[in-house]
Parts: C-alpha cells; sequence; structure tokens
C-alpha cells in the first residue's frame, strides 16, 4: 500500500470502440482490477452515437421516439454509473480511468475522486485558455452556462470506472436527441465551438495524462504503442 | 451474529445516498466482498460490497429511498439464524430462537407509539388518541358503568378521548362521542376539557366544559371530520429541480423591481379582429397578440438597450440581437423556449414560430437551441385568467415582462366613462442594472406602441 502511491499509471488509447464491447471490456476490467490481476489504469475511447441512461435516468429526458432512434441507428445502453442520460458520439474523448480508489490521493471519497476528475479536466481546457470552472451540485465541467465534459462513475468493489466525457468536436446537434444530464436550461459546448478549432486529440490525450498526473500524484504514461495494448485490443475484440 | 449494512462513510461532503438497487433478494446467499446494493450520490453509483458471508436476512431501505451514512440498509445473516427485530422499527416479529431484548415486551395496542414502557403511568392529562395506560382487558380504564355504556353502543373505546384524571374516560366523554357520531364528527370533536390550559379571551363566553351545550350545535357535515391526514409523497422531478433552482437563483441575484401600467388595446383588438380569420385561411398561422407584443418589446428594446443587457460582476453586456423567450405553461413544468433574432422576422414569421414552439414544448420535443440564449422574456399570465402578476426574471436576463388577460372595462377619455378592452403589463426588472427611469420608460414606450399598432406595424412587415 504505501508504495502505491507512485505506481504508475499505464494510459491506453483505444481508439473507436462500440459501447456494449467498452462495457463489456470494463466490467472485466473492473474484476481483474479488484481481484489484484492488474493494475490501475486510464482508457481513452470514442463512440459510434450512443445514448446511455444512468440510474438516475428518467425517459422524460429523452426526445426521440423509438423508432426514430432506431432509423438513426442510435443504441440507447442503460448501465450502472450515476447520472441521468448521456451522449456519445465521434469527437468526444471518453475516459475511463479503471482505479483503486484506496491508491488514489482521494481515498473512498467519492465526492473527491469526483472533483479530482473534474479538476484535471480544467486544466486541460484552461491549457487551451477557456474559462472552465465547476458549478456547485452540476457534476462536470463547463465554460459559461455550456457544458464541455460530463461526468458518470461507477463503483464496484472500491474500483471506479466509467468516467468523462470530453466534448471536443462532437456533432452539438445530437445533444438535442436528450435533455443532456436531465438538465434542460444549460447547454451544450465543446472545445471547437469554444475555440473556433478542435485541437488535435493526440495533444489533448497528452494534456489529459499530465492533468491526471498532477491530479492524482502519479505517473500517467502513454501505453498506447505497449504489448499490453496489444492483448487488451484482442480481449475487446474478442471477449 | 446477525451483520447489518450500513451507508459507508463515502466522503467528507457526502451525508446521504440514495438506494439505487439491490443486487440481492431477501433470501439470497451472499459471499463476503460481493456486490449487494447500489448507493447513488451525486453522479457516483457506488455497489457496496457485503461486510460478510451469510444470506440478505432483511432489506430495511427499498429502493429509490434515501438513507443516511450510517443508516442500516439491511441485515446479512450467518447460518442458523434469523432476522432480528431490535433493529425493527415497526412491530416486533415474534422470534423464535432469538431472546427478545425487553424493550420489546408486547404494547398493549400495536398503533401506541411510545418507546417508553407504560409501567409508571404518567398522570399527565391525555392529549393524543393514544392512552398510554396499563392494560385492563381494552386497555382503557373506566368505571364499569361507563364500561357498560360504550358495550351497549358498541364503541370502540381507543377512539374516545378521555377527559377524566389520567386520560380515564367518563360517561360525558362517551355521550359526547354519541353525540359527535351522530353529527357525523366522529372522532372529529376535541375532548371538552382538553383546551383546559388555555385562557379564553375577550368577551367570549367560557367554553362549556363537559355539560352538553344547550345551543343547537353548528351543524358538521362529514368532510369536516379530520380525514387521515393522507399526504401524497412524489419524488421531485429534474424538470422541477431545476425550475427551483432557478428561480431562487434569479430571487437571490437580481434586485426584484417590478413598474406596471394600463394599456388600451382596443385598437389591436379590432385589428387582430380583422386580421385573424384571412390570415388563417391564407397561413394556417392562429394571430394571437403575442406576435405583436413581440414586436413591440423589440421595438422598445431598441430604445431602451440596458434591457436587453446582462451584467457580470464587472461587465455589462449589451445584447445587439433580439432573442424573446415566451413563457410556456407545460403539465411537467414551465418552460421558456425562443424565438430567435426577433428583430428580424415578420410579424407573421414569429406568429408561425410562437404556435410551433407552443406546440412542441407540450409535446416535450424541444430542441436545445430552441431554449438556449434569450436576451428577454415575455410571460402570459392572461391565458389562465389573470388580470396582474409579477413575474420572476428569467435570469441572468434583466427584465420580464408579464402580459395578463385583456378585458373590457370603463375608462375616463375626454371627460367620459366609455369601454375599452385594456390589459395590465407588468414589467420586473432587475434593479442592479436597470434604474427606475429607464424601466418605467420601456414599459410606456410598449404601451404606446401597442395602443397604436398601426403606426409603426407598415415599417415592419
Amino acid at each position: 500500500m504505501t508504495s502505491a502511491g507512485a505506481t504508475p499509471i499505464p494510459a491506453y488509447d483505444l481508439g473507436r470502440v462500440p459501447y456494449r464491447d467498452a462495457l463489456r471490456f470494463q466490467h472485466e476490467a473492473v474484476l481483474a482490477r479488484a481481484e489484484g490481476r492488474c493494475q490501475d489504469a486510464l482508457y481513452f475511447v470514442e463512440h459510434e452515437p450512443v445514448l446511455t441512461f444512468g440510474r438516475a435516468g428518467r425517459a422524460e429526458n429523452l426526445l426521440l421516439s423509438e423508432p426514430e432512434l432506431r432509423r438513426r441507428g442510435v443504441e440507447v445502453v442503460p448501465v450502472e454509473r450515476g447520472g441521468d442520460v448521456t451522449y456519445h458520439g465521434p469527437g468526444q474523448v471518453v475516459g475511463y480511468p479503471i482505479v483503486s480508489l484506496r491508491d488514489l490521493p482521494s481515498g473512498c471519497d467519492l465526492h473527491h475522486y469526483l472533483r479530482d476528475l473534474e479538476e484535471a479536466l480544467i486544466r486541460v481546457l484552461s491549457s487551451y485558455g477557456l474559462d472552465a470552472v465547476r458549478r456547485p451540485s452540476l457534476t462536470g465541467v463547463w465554460v459559461g452556462d455550456r457544458k464541455v465534459a460530463a461526468i458518470g462513475v461507477a463503483v464496484r468493489r472500491w474500483v471506479a470506472f466509467h468516467g468523462f466525457a470530453l466534448n471536443v468536436d462532437p456533432e452539438l446537434e445530437h445533444f438535442g436527441w436528450i435533455h443532456p444530464c436531465g438538465i434542460r436550461e444549460f447547454g451544450v459546448a465543446s472545445m471547437k465551438s469554444l475555440l473556433g478549432a478542435a485541437p488535435p486529440r493526440e495533444e489533448i490525450l497528452s494534456r489529459l495524462r499530465s492533468a491526471f498526473a498532477e491530479v492524482w500524484r502519479r505517473p500517467v504514461w502513454d501505453a498506447t504503442r505497449s504489448p499490453e495494448a496489444d492483448s487488451l485490443w484482442k480481449e475487446m475484440l474478442h471477449a | 451474529m446477525p451483520v447489518t449494512i450500513v451507508v459507508p462513510q463515502l466522503g467528507e461532503s457526502v451525508v446521504e445516498g440514495t438506494v439505487g438497487k439491490w443486487l440481492k433478494k431477501v433470501g439470497d446467499p451472499i459471499a463476503k466482498d460481493e456486490p449487494i446494493v447500489e448507493i447513488i450520490t451525486d453522479k457516483i453509483n457506488i455497489e457496496l460490497p457485503a461486510p460478510s458471508a451469510g444470506t440478505l436476512g432483511k432489506i430495511t431501505v427499498e429502493e429509490g429511498v434515501v438513507a443516511q451514512v450510517g443508516q442500516e440498509l439491511g441485515v446479512i445473516l450467518g447460518q442458523g439464524e434469523s432476522a432480528p427485530a431490535a433493529a425493527a422499527p415497526r412491530a416486533p416479529a415474534p422470534s423464535s430462537a432469538a431472546p427478545q431484548p425487553p424493550a420489546a415486551a408486547p404494547a398493549p395496542r400495536p398503533s401506541a407509539p411510545s418507546p417508553q414502557q407504560p409501567s409508571a403511568p404518567a398522570p399527565a392529562p391525555a392529549r393524543g388518541t393514544a392512552v398510554e395506560e396499563p392494560p385492563s382487558g381494552d386497555g382503557q380504564r373506566m368505571s364499569p358503568a361507563v364500561r357498560k355504556l360504550v358495550k351497549e353502543h358498541q364503541l370502540d373505546v381507543s377512539s374516545i378521548r378521555g377527559s377524566g384524571m389520567g386520560g380515564r374516560v367518563t360517561r360525558e366523554d362517551v355521550l359526547n362521542h354519541i353525540e359527535a357520531a351522530r353529527l357525523g364528527a366522529a372522532a372529529g370533536a376535541p375532548a371538552p376539557g382538553a383546551q383546559a390550559g388555555r385562557v379564553e379571551l375577550g368577551a367570549a363566553p367560557p367554553a362549556e366544559r363537559a355539560a352538553p351545550s344547550p345551543k343547537k350545535p353548528i351543524p358538521a357535515p362529514a368532510l369536516a371530520a379530520p380525514g387521515a391526514r393522507e399526504e401524497q409523497v412524489e419524488p421531485l422531478t429534474n424538470v422541477r429541480k431545476k425550475i427551483a433552482e432557478n428561480m431562487s437563483r434569479s430571487r437571490h441575484m437580481a434586485a426584484h423591481c417590478a413598474t406596471w401600467d394600463e394599456v388600451d388595446m382596443t385598437a389591436l383588438v379590432d385589428l387582430r379582429a380583422r386580421l385573424k380569420e384571412k390570415v388563417k385561411e391564407t397561413y394556417g398561422v392562429s394571430l394571437t397578440y403575442m406576435p405583436f407584443i413581440v414586436k413591440a418589446v423589440v421595438r422598445a428594446l431598441k430604445e431602451f438597450p440596458v434591457l436587453n443587457a446582462t451584467m457580470t460582476e464587472n461587465e455589462v453586456h449589451y445584447r445587439k440581437y433580439y432573442n424573446i423567450g415566451i413563457a410556456v405553461h407545460r403539465d411537467a413544468g414551465l418552460i421558456v423556449p425562443i424565438v430567435h433574432d426577433a428583430d428580424r422576422k415578420t410579424l407573421l414569421q414569429i406568429a408561425a414560430e410562437i404556435e410551433d414552439l407552443g406546440g412542441r414544448a407540450r409535446a416535450d420535443k424541444l430542441q436545445l437551441n430552441d431554449i438556449q440564449g434569450s436576451t428577454f422574456t415575455i410571460t402570459n399570465a392572461g391565458m389562465f385568467g389573470a388580470t396582474a402578476s409579477t413575474p420572476i426574471i428569467n435570469y441572468p436576463e434583466v427584465g420580464v415582462l408579464g402580459v395578463h388577460l385583456i378585458q373590457e372595462r370603463p375608462v375616463v377619455r375626454e371627460h367620459r366613462i366609455v369601454i375599452r378592452s385594456m390589459m395590465t403589463l407588468v414589467l420586473s426588472f432587475d434593479h442592479r442594472l436597470v434604474d427606475g427611469t429607464p424601466a418605467v420608460q420601456f414599459l410606456h414606450r410598449v404601451k404606446e406602441l401597442l395602443e397604436d399598432p398601426e403606426s409603426w406595424l407598415l415599417d415592419t412587415i
């Protein structure tokens, strides 16, 4: 336990992954982490358009009818994270930290963990000159009245999974399919809509790694091209 | 030993969580550390691991209910154990094996809520319906004569309030009860003497104590009897939570001030009456007063830009675009769809757009863009008959115009009383940014424009 504070965290960019595959992968990774068969890790992915309903999800926040969703090929997936309905789609950096809470500075303080996720995202957005802030009782990261990153987390056996979705350059119109997180009065923004142009994904991932390293006080390194990444891929595709 | 499952300390700022889902049912076997129940707090859903192995013996807190940190959620039983009664908040289940703690000695009636033992009855006058008396058959202390009376009339003693010493039910009490029941107010009449501590004030004659009133009692319909004090509890919807948050934020942040004026709508009523059939026929659009009001408001906003502004800590943002929010009632709760760039749209375009937005608002089909970015808001309480109201500002805007019922009222014109179609206009404004003068002038300008629509409509069409 004492040396855990300095254990590096590998970060993998898994690219475009179907939501259900990523979900199944997360479940296995949580179990493996809880049983000590693997270490803490951070996974970056991108999804095809999908709507996920958290445990606090309400059907009234879904604005498209079922047939309409089918027509557009959008899946609706109920998930075990907290929060209401969320949209994921191309142009987002979705991050799944699968980490043992006991080994983080926040310990088993769940709100502290949420605030740390926000903090890392705020640091990245600030590095692009954006005035990113928290809003009281509205978990996520905001620029003005618009949410730029959504957060929803689940914890199983003190291992956190699910995580955040940062809007880099998603189709903002797709957020009109839902009341994101059940919030109707505030809007959604992307880095592109705020900056005029979307920064390259590689650069954002790099800044995310640095930000999480600072917040968690542990090295976070790019493991995308490591040998483990290959086996992860196979696991995800053939599990 | 049965092991209780409690809400653990989940963080410094976490005091409670909602039980999300029980992953196990009562009777299910449980391995240690296996997830058994979900707790949701903020945006986190945590699965609590079982503190020990066994079977799930009891679920104390059901799904969807909020539990405090440290509160018992359920109980895990070891082998051969049965559910403990001690922690049960309700009637103790007679348990065969586990020895009953002394506190669980059965109360005379299950409804008796008092956790104290009735072994030493206090001589305090009974006030409630439950009488804490040592059990004597039916649990009531009364004389044999009274008992006989009760039996004769087949009464439920527990519903009679005793006015005698130590809550004793007297003959008077029983007779009063019978009389009250006859009047359809069974159990409703306050026990005479129950208010004995009160001093009657003034000239009112002192209330009769026990003797039945010689005067004719006030007829009490059955409805007047206090009911079960039933309350229906429903969770707050997210929409309602957001509305509540926005409303109190506005009240808290903005320095609300209101000013109002009477508008003579006669000319506009005539104009609309002349146009509406034609508009409906030609364009399929219902022409209400709202598009005219939107147009008048936009004109006035251009003349008094501060009403279309918003302020931050150090800045004022004068918006040179005119996105007019129009509050719409829905069953789910208020929503404010927006006519964007109302200054660049014709009256008919605005009419069509309002109709479309209203329809989609009620069908819950609004898109984010429809409700984002208004610069000024109009709310029509007149739709439901209000003749005046002071709306809450749609913060961070600085003004909201309330429009109301148009009704014929007598007014004075040139020393004569005439009938005109009148409407009250109310402007709520944020007095931090908007001084009284521009607020009043703005409202007066809106009034002028509405009173003489033909003067300005020509150059907007």
